[in-house]
């Protein structure tokens, strides 16, 4: 204990800690943080939480899971990346340990390459090989019935899917807490998986967006010149039309589908980060030890991504938080326009859309708690992305 | 500018050829009723109608030549030239948005001057957390949530949940129809209006901050001037700088909103326009309001340079423009 | 001590800050006197409290964390320390100005340079704007600048940094001040700019019978221009005096520990020398007195570590503080 606590103090602060500590200063930044780990475990653990099949169920003698093996390719590829994700971060904590500050970062950027390589490959490999199974069978009336016994459901027990259409546009009751939409589904259990969209939405579009952004902003930014001004052209071409007419453009326009959205919303949104990255790379280009490693005949892939990416990677992180609030605000209004997900897919917008019924009665409860969804989410990554820019600017500060 | 302009032009065509279906298809249906034979003539005189027989560049350069005479060709849902129907909708968007635009800026420059004069007293801690509520509130649940309510039978229709004017609000003189017109209004622009004043108040708030601990502040102070002109004359002329730039990005922002808003209370503007061309394939009206969108956008961030370089003496007009 | 008269007395300032860390004693029990016409040099190295002090006259400091705790501030007979802030926007700027260290950002950006000076005009001196705006030309050309009248329209970012601080300069002097404060105003400048400041700031002084407070960490400014000087350290005045006798002889060991460190001209083989260690943060001083963990002597003395030594007159015009100076205990 002594000698790794005198090893760690030896090291000195690293930069996250540094970032982590501040950021940690502020109660309320933990706060928000601790419901965007509470929202990802909901996400995650949804078909848990919400499902019409129960865990195990007793028919004639023999027991059944019907709830595990009706998990489909999506759910499997959640799990694996939450536990990727849980992994990594597990790993990045033991870094700090005993790890030396001089190569963690090396250490940890190959460890995120290598992550992010599982969970891509293994994404696919799911999708590819693990059969969508549709399991129809009503297990709840099988248990009414007597036909089954000794059953354990899930503490929603309604499917995402399930329609019920003697039970719709009922308000909120002791049987569905938050009522059912028009078609008899039960609110609660759609909003519950309607997370995971609007998560998996988030997350990937903001990837997408932060990589094309970071690579293109650090071209222009490095070669400056004429591949610069052909490049700030382009820039200029994608903000000038309106971000969220092209997109719902582009997305009326091809099948409704979640990668499409997620694709989509991706390529549009590009262009804030790439400003960014550009501005810093045009200042990091002066600076000596960009020259030196120019002149120690370093690839340039190296120079751009290893030696000044990270000093200006902090900005784009920020940006990626707040990125993720509107993407997920995005996908809500596209839902609600009709642009987005088709049901049965849950979606918080599309659900919002319901609000009022074909025949003009006000169902508030449709749009009450898919609107405080959206805003309690979109609230917590906005105030984490504050936090998170009061927690890197004054270190900036204080450094300079 | 110009290079940006046919960028633009040459994107919006792009987008509305690569995507899969065409409107002669869907004009058709799946033509169950008519034998292949028939249908194939059929589709090949339509096509020929639309232009879109010919190879891609060429429909471009037609295409581009017309619009540069703001011949934007008839929309195919309404059989109408599609620039008559963008002169009757434009002016409507353009008005709930510069009403928008200017309560915003009414409100939110004394608003984030006032907290950041008062920095870390209850009215700024207390300000900087409504403010951030109203940042998250999606438009949608906002929009949605106030027709339910206030426009109902049950609160006595406070307003009206719908529309631009009443039915007969052309048979009223001028006051009155105003009048109503605003009271129409009013919701749609208070939903436009939120999510861009929490993010305004909020900019100025901190560049009003950056700025109070300036070194030419505290020159300002030494010299014996009030507080009130330390802080209007000094502060907040170099804080409204970055505010200029602001709204060059506002104004995307406020498109999109228009969109949702115009859907949800019903008024006839570009945004429900666009929406309801986009849902329909109608190409002609969807490459009309992409390109008039981009041009209008390109015009305001034009503005916003000039403003800059008047605002700021550091920056030339040649620098900015 | 002259015939002169004392324009400023400083009494027992003491200004703390109060942070989320903990109070930082910034200035403790400063006292000393100003005399009219004189340039008065207040040394020591950054963070000691200097500009701390130069803003408390102006009653600048800024007032959330900062605080002056207790002392009184006499000039020409009023304590500015119990003056109201509409009293108080009359003396600054008019009576006492202030230039700072950094003509690059103490200028407004957005404003012409001429009016900024003419700012000041008007607003003290009452005058309209056409006579302020060829006031402030006149002043511009009494700081050296040349073809003033161009200049006065022009932006603080088309002027190089010699001429925004003579413009800074030409600001606080348009309204005749009987006190100017330069915190550090060179040492932001090339040198030879600094010695025309200089110049410029004797010259202005011999015109307007001004009196200087003149803010510097340089020994060297100091020796050539201040008349009478104090040292400080770690928020405390250790020693003052008339510039030369204190140049001749300094009593306090940091004083001398500063004078030894001086590179000389036709001194050369040997390591320069130093003063070991470095200055304590505000946050946290050592017992005692500040300098005991540097000092020769006081390091190993039981009571430099646990007795803070007051400032005492130990002769005729120097005082200093420090317990193993000739003439200090007897008192």
């Amino acid at each position: 204990m002594s000698r790794e606590s005198q090893k760690e103090s030896s090291w000195g602060v690293s930069y996250g800690q540094l970032v982590w500590r501040e950021f940690t200063k502020s109660r309320l930044n933990v706060f928000w943080l601790i419901v965007i780990i509470f929202l990802f475990i909901v996400a995650v653990l949804a078909p848990f939480l919400a499902n019409d099949k129960p865990f195990m169920i007793r028919i004639d003698g023999k027991l059944y899971f019907p709830l595990f093996r009706d998990l489909g390719p999506s759910d499997y590829s959640i799990f694996l990346a939450a536990v990727v994700v849980l992994a990594q971060l597990l790993l990045t904590w033991r870094n700090r340990k005993c790890i030396e500050p001089s190569i963690r970062g090396q250490v940890l950027w190959r460890q995120i390459c290598i992550s992010s390589s599982i969970i891509f490959i293994g994404v696919i490999l799911i999708f590819v090989f693990v059969p969508r199974r549709l399991d129809a069978t009503d297990y709840e009336s099988m248990v009414a019935s007597g036909k089954a016994s000794d059953a354990v459901f899930a503490p929603i027990p309604y499917g995402y899917a399930r329609t019920n259409l003697k039970v719709r546009e009922q308000t909120p009751n002791v049987e569905h807490w938050l009522g059912t939409d028009d078609v008899g589904s039960d609110v609660l259990c759609r909003l519950i998986h309607g997370s995971r969209i609007s998560l998996s939405v988030g997350f990937v579009a903001v990837g997408i967006s932060s990589v094309i952004g970071v690579v293109i902003g650090a071209i222009l930014g490095y070669f400056g010149g004429k591949v610069d001004f052909v490049g700030m052209r382009i820039v200029e071409i994608m903000m000038a039309i309106p971000v969220f007419f092209l997109i719902i453009t582009i997305v009326a326009f091809f099948p409704r589908s979640l990668l499409n959205i997620m694709i989509i919303i991706g390529i549009t949104s590009w262009t804030g980060d790439a400003r960014f990255i550009r501005a810093e790379f045009f200042k990091l280009r002066k600076q000596d030890f960009v020259q030196a490693a120019v002149s120690l005949g370093l690839p340039l892939r190296s120079i751009l991504f290893r030696h000044m990416l990270p000093n200006g990677i902090a900005p784009v992180l920020v940006n990626a938080t707040f990125g993720i609030a509107g993407a997920i605000f995005i996908e809500a209004a596209l839902s609600f326009l009709g642009f987005g997900v088709a049901p049965p897919t849950p979606s918080w917008g599309q659900m919002l859309s319901l609000g009022v019924s074909t025949t003009g009665r006000f169902l508030w409860w449709l749009t009450l708690f898919p609107g405080l969804a959206i805003f309690l989410t979109v609230l917590a990554y906005n105030l984490v992305g504050e936090g998170l820019r009061d927690a890197i600017d004054p270190r900036l500060r204080k450094a300079a | 500018m110009i290079p940006t302009l046919l960028g633009i032009t040459i994107m919006v065509f792009a987008i509305s050829r690569i995507a899969p279906g065409d409107p002669v298809s869907l004009a058709m249906g799946p033509g169950g009723q008519m034998d292949a034979e028939r249908a194939a003539d059929v589709r090949e005189v339509r096509m020929r109608l639309y232009g879109l027989d010919k190879p891609v560049p060429v429909q471009y350069a037609i295409w581009l030549g017309r619009v540069v005479r703001l011949e934007f060709g008839d929309s195919i849902k309404h059989h109408r030239p599609v620039i008559e129907l963008i002169k009757e909708r434009v002016p409507i968007t353009l008005t709930l948005n510069l009403i928008a635009f200017v309560i915003i800026y009414a409100i939110s420059l004394p608003l984030g001057v006032l907290a950041a004069v008062k920095h870390q007293q209850f009215f700024d801690r207390a300000s900087s957390i409504i403010l951030f509520m109203l940042w998250s509130l999606p438009v949608m649940l906002v929009g949605q949530m106030l027709i339910g309510y206030l426009c109902g039978p049950a609160f006595k229709n406070w307003f009206p949940p719908a529309g631009l004017s009443c039915n007969y609000a052309d048979q009223l003189p001028f006051f009155p129809w105003l009048a109503d017109r605003l009271w129409h209004l009013f919701l749609p622009v208070l939903c436009l209006a939120y999510t861009g004043f929490a993010y305004l108040t909020k900019q100025v708030r901190a560049g009003m901050l950056d700025n109070l601990r300036a070194d030419y502040v505290r020159t300002a102070r030494a010299k014996g001037l009030s507080n009130f002109t330390v802080i209007f004359r000094h502060a907040f002329r170099n804080s409204i700088i970055p505010i200029i730039t602001i709204m060059a990005t506002l104004l995307p922002a406020m498109f999109a909103g228009s969109v949702i808003i115009e859907m949800i209370f019903s008024i006839p503007g570009m945004g429900l326009l666009a929406f309801e061309a986009i849902t329909t394939r109608d190409y002609n009206v969807v490459m009309a309001v992409a390109t008039i969108a981009g041009v209008l956008n390109l015009a305001g961030l034009l503005l916003a340079d000039i403003a800059y370089a008047i605002a700021d003496p550091r920056i030339s007009f040649e620098s900015a423009v | 001590m002259s015939e002169n008269g004392i324009l400023l007395s400083i009494g027992g300032l003491s200004v703390f800050f109060f942070t989320e860390e903990g109070v930082a004693k910034a200035v403790q029990d400063v006292s000393f006197s100003i005399e009219m016409g004189k340039t008065f040099a207040l040394v020591g190295e950054s963070g000691c409290g200097k500009s701390v002090t130069a803003l408390s006259i102006m009653r600048l400091v800024p007032a959330p964390p900062g605080k002056i705790v207790s002392g009184e501030i006499v000039f020409k007979g009023r304590n500015l320390l119990t003056l109201g802030e509409s009293q108080m926007r009359q003396v600054r700027g008019n009576k006492i100005a202030m230039i700072f260290q950094e003509p690059m950002t103490s200028l407004n950006p957005v404003y012409t340079v001429g009016n900024q000076i003419a700012e000041a005009i008007r607003l003290h001196q009452r005058k309209s704007t056409g006579q302020a705006w060829s006031d402030a030309v006149e002043m511009l050309g009494k700081v050296g600048i040349a073809d003033p009248a161009q200049r006065v329209s022009e932006y603080p970012h088309q002027l190089s940094g010699g001429m925004r601080q003579r413009v800074m300069i030409a600001m606080a002097v348009s309204c005749e001040p009987q006190l100017l404060i330069a915190d550090e105003p060179t040492t932001a400048l090339d040198v030879t700019i600094q010695a025309q400041i200089l110049d410029l700031l004797d010259e202005l002084q011999e015109q307007n019978r001004m009196s200087i407070l003149l803010i510097t960490h340089d020994l060297g400014v100091v020796a050539e221009r201040a008349d009478d000087v104090a040292v400080m350290y770690a928020s405390r005045i250790v020693e003052v005096g008339d510039s030369q006798s204190l140049f001749a002889e300094p009593l306090h060991p940091y004083t001398q520990g500063l004078l030894k460190s001086l590179p000389r001209l036709g001194f050369s083989g040997k390591r320069l020398q130093t003063i070991p260690g470095s200055v304590p943060e505000p946050l946290h001083f050592p017992s005692g007195c500040k300098f005991h963990p540097r000092c020769p002597t006081g390091c190993s003395d039981k009571k430099c570590q646990t007795m803070e030594p007051a400032l005492r007159e130990v002769r005729a015009g120097r005082c200093v503080a420090c317990w193993h100076t000739k003439g200090y205990e007897e008192k």
